[in-house]
């Protein structure tokens, strides 16, 4: 599948990434096999034919050297005259089955051809240009030309007067014929591009086959999601244990479900228990209000006692608003005001404050002085309030309240503990939720919204801070609260 | 009147919910017994010979169903209305298998719960919950909506049957105009109280109520059913 050049960017886009990646990988293989194959294919061209001129050059030294200086042993030099008188025997020698040995003298007229059997190699022409390239003392003068549809190689030797002579007196040409390097060649061409192909082929296989592999998790991921979006929050990426970018990605998007469903869970608790809530209020004030048209109306002793009761729901309706309001104004302001509280001193003057409260109950206040944190003091009022409030509630009048402070490591750690009924161990994991009633009437009766311990623990995070809790059921219960020393 | 002798025991801790049946349930003419624990309720349905029971399932101290489950037990039939904020038909389903007559989920009318009562009383049979309400020679059926003057059947629109029964269920009481009004047109009727005289007169017209009359007028006040012989 190649792009066609009309294609624009939107439709590269919507091809699959398998696609995509097995086409972009072959073509860039495609791309550097052709690079490189052709690079092979040049440098073994180049070395056939300089191998085969090396051998030219090589067949014809020894040659020159017996006809042209080895007998002279007079004259060290040899003139035009003795070169015309042996460039026959010159030639012959040199001529072959597949080599073809010219003569050429100063101006370039043939002294001398080898040819002399019909099946031995016709000569090629002399070229002009090489010819006098030759003569002007150049002795690494080859060239290939085509001739008679056959290529050949040409090469030409300078004849001196003595070996090494600047003096050129002519120059022996021979020129063999190329045709079987040529066909090594078309040969190599064929397989390479063959190779080529058959490697974009199986590359671009191989690469869709690894690429579907490697991104079926990424399918499996994508109908998974399609699942959830649908509102299975159950549903889970089921894809083999890995420890690649894809298992990290499965790992985390199923975190993120996880978390994402707890918080759905959560939040559709909440409204349940809300509406919940609701019910019991509602349903006194609608009883009444229909008790009283009824005809209690008339009544007005019940009147009284009707509109009483209508009043206290009413107050715990309102109460129930502006809590929730709290708790969502307190989880939206994590950076409030905040400063430097002396916690022993804070602690002394709320239990001051909450004795007003605590009808008859013992209030004490026991720890380190001089512990500083960092919160917002009308927060930490209300948290102390609230806890407080709910000490009271399980505690008779004979109840003792303690609060305590002390420093572990670089934390303060802040505790309210009551003698009182404690709170069973299946409720400790819950009272922290909205709305959540270990005991379904007692905080009810008085006027209780259900959402005290939720304020407390949110305010307490919004401040940097931890709160735990410990009970024994008929014994004690222990709010502990830390926060970062300041 | 009939109903006085009917006892009601309501269960339940709520007190806003305590104060407006208590009050509702007497002006309707019950007794009224109440537990707000779990445990006093139990005890007073062991010991005491009630009619019904209004159950709250969610109790400080032991579960509705427990209670209900228990007198089912020990073999006392008496009937037993639940009150209950949970709303899923497996809740409704659970309670009345472990016994309860009736089901009844927060928030409700009181209205409702009164036409239950009634209604559940009727189908167990109990003799005090009549179904046939008479005053001298004028005799009412619940059941049949038939209106009798000694022999003579009279027929009255449902606006006058209602004022009619009500008087009836009531006798002796003083009833208001705007009390009235909402019983009989709603109680989000947003008429003249003049229309109950109208309906009251067309009633009297009726029955042929001469003085001294069976539905009295009480100066300033309202209308009250005055019987005769007492």
């Amino acid at each position: 599948m190649l792009c066609s050049p009309k294609m624009n960017s939107m439709q590269w886009k919507n091809i699959s990434i398998r696609f995509q990646l097995s086409i972009l990988y072959s073509l860039l293989l495609v791309t550097l096999l052709s690079l490189f194959s052709f690079g092979v294919f040049v440098n073994t061209k180049n070395f056939l034919i300089n191998n085969t001129a090396v051998r030219l050059k090589a067949q014809a030294k020894p040659v020159i050297q017996q006809w042209l200086y080895l007998n002279r042993e007079i004259k060290h030099e040899i003139d035009a005259g003795y070169l015309k008188e042996k460039a026959h025997l010159l030639a012959v020698d040199l001529t072959s089955r597949d080599t073809a040995a010219l003569v050429l003298d100063k101006h370039g007229s043939i002294l001398a051809t080898g040819r002399q059997l019909k099946e031995e190699p016709v000569p090629v022409p002399p070229n002009r240009s090489y010819y006098e390239k030759s003569l002007s003392g150049n002795n690494d003068v080859s060239y290939t030309e085509r001739n008679n549809g056959h290529l050949f190689l040409v090469v030409l030797i300078p004849l001196r007067k003595a070996p090494g002579s600047p003096a050129v007196l002519g120059v022996l040409q021979l020129s063999t014929s190329l045709s079987s390097i040529e066909n090594i060649l078309i040969r190599q061409k064929t397989i390479l591009i063959a190779g080529i192909i058959l490697v974009f082929i199986a590359g671009a296989l191989l690469g869709l086959w690894i690429t579907t592999t490697s991104l079926k998790e990424l399918r499996i991921m994508a109908s998974a999601c399609n699942e959830i979006s649908m509102g299975d929050f159950e549903k889970r990426i089921k894809i083999p244990k890995r420890n690649d970018e894809i298992g990290r990605l499965a790992d985390a998007f199923n975190y993120m479900i996880g978390r994402i469903k707890d918080l759905f869970d959560a939040q559709s608790r909440f409204v349940v228990n809300a509406a919940h809530e609701l019910r019991t209020p509602l349903t006194a004030i609608q009883g009444s209000l229909e008790v009283l048209m009824r005809g209690a109306q008339d009544d007005p002793q019940a009147i009284s006692r009707l509109t009483q009761g209508m009043y206290r729901e009413v107050t715990r309706l309102t109460r129930m608003c502006e809590q929730l309001l709290d708790l969502s104004r307190i989880k939206n302001s994590e950076n409030a005001r905040r400063e430097r509280i002396n916690i022993k001193k804070y602690l002394e003057d709320f239990a001051q404050y909450a004795g007003i409260i605590a009808e008859g109950r013992k209030l004490t206040v026991t720890g380190e002085p001089d512990l500083y944190i960092s919160a917002d003091p009308d927060s930490i009022k209300q948290v102390l309030f609230n806890l407080t409030d709910n000490a009271i509630q399980h505690t008779g009048r004979e109840g003792i309240i303690i609060f305590d402070c002390k420093s572990s490591g670089d934390k303060v750690k802040i505790s309210i503990s009551d003698n009182g009924s404690g709170i069973s161990s299946e409720d400790i994991p819950h009272i922290f939720e909205p709305f959540y009633r270990g005991d379904p009437s007692r905080s009810r009766r008085r006027g209780g919204t259900g959402l005290g311990l939720t304020i407390v623990k949110t305010i307490v995070e919004a401040n940097s801070g931890k709160i735990e809790v410990i009970s024994k059921p008929d014994e004690k219960t222990v709010f502990t609260i830390t926060f970062p020393l300041s | 009147m009939a109903a006085g002798n009917i006892k009601i025991l309501v269960i339940e801790d709520e007190p806003t919910i305590i104060e407006f049946l208590r009050t509702g349930l007497k002006y309707e003419g019950y007794n009224v017994l109440i537990a707000s624990e779990g445990r006093r309720g139990l005890e007073i349905a062991q010991h005491t010979a009630v009619d019904l029971i209004i159950l709250d399932l969610m109790l400080p101290d032991i579960d509705g169903m427990e209670i209900c489950k228990k007198l089912r037990i020990e073999g006392n039939k008496v009937p037993i209305i639940i009150l209950t904020a949970k709303t899923s038909v497996a809740d409704r389903v659970s309670g009345l298998d472990t016994g309860a007559d009736d089901y009844i989920t927060k928030p409700f009318s009181f209205d409702e719960l009164v036409a239950r009562v009634r209604a559940l009383l009727r189908r167990t049979g109990n003799e005090l919950e009549k179904t046939v309400l008479k005053t001298d020679d004028i005799t009412l059926n619940v059941e049949t909506r038939e209106v009798m003057k000694g022999t003579r059947p009279v027929h009255l629109t449902p606006t006058e049957f209602s004022l009619l029964e009500l008087f009836l269920r009531h006798p002796k009481r003083v009833f208001t105009r705007e009390t009235l009004l909402n019983r009989i047109f709603g109680y989000d009727f947003a008429g003249d109280t003049n229309i109950v005289d109208v309906h009251i007169s067309h009633l009297r017209e009726k029955i042929q109520d001469k003085p001294p009359k069976l539905i009295r007028t009480v100066y300033g006040t309202g209308y009250a059913l005055q019987p005769e012989n007492e």
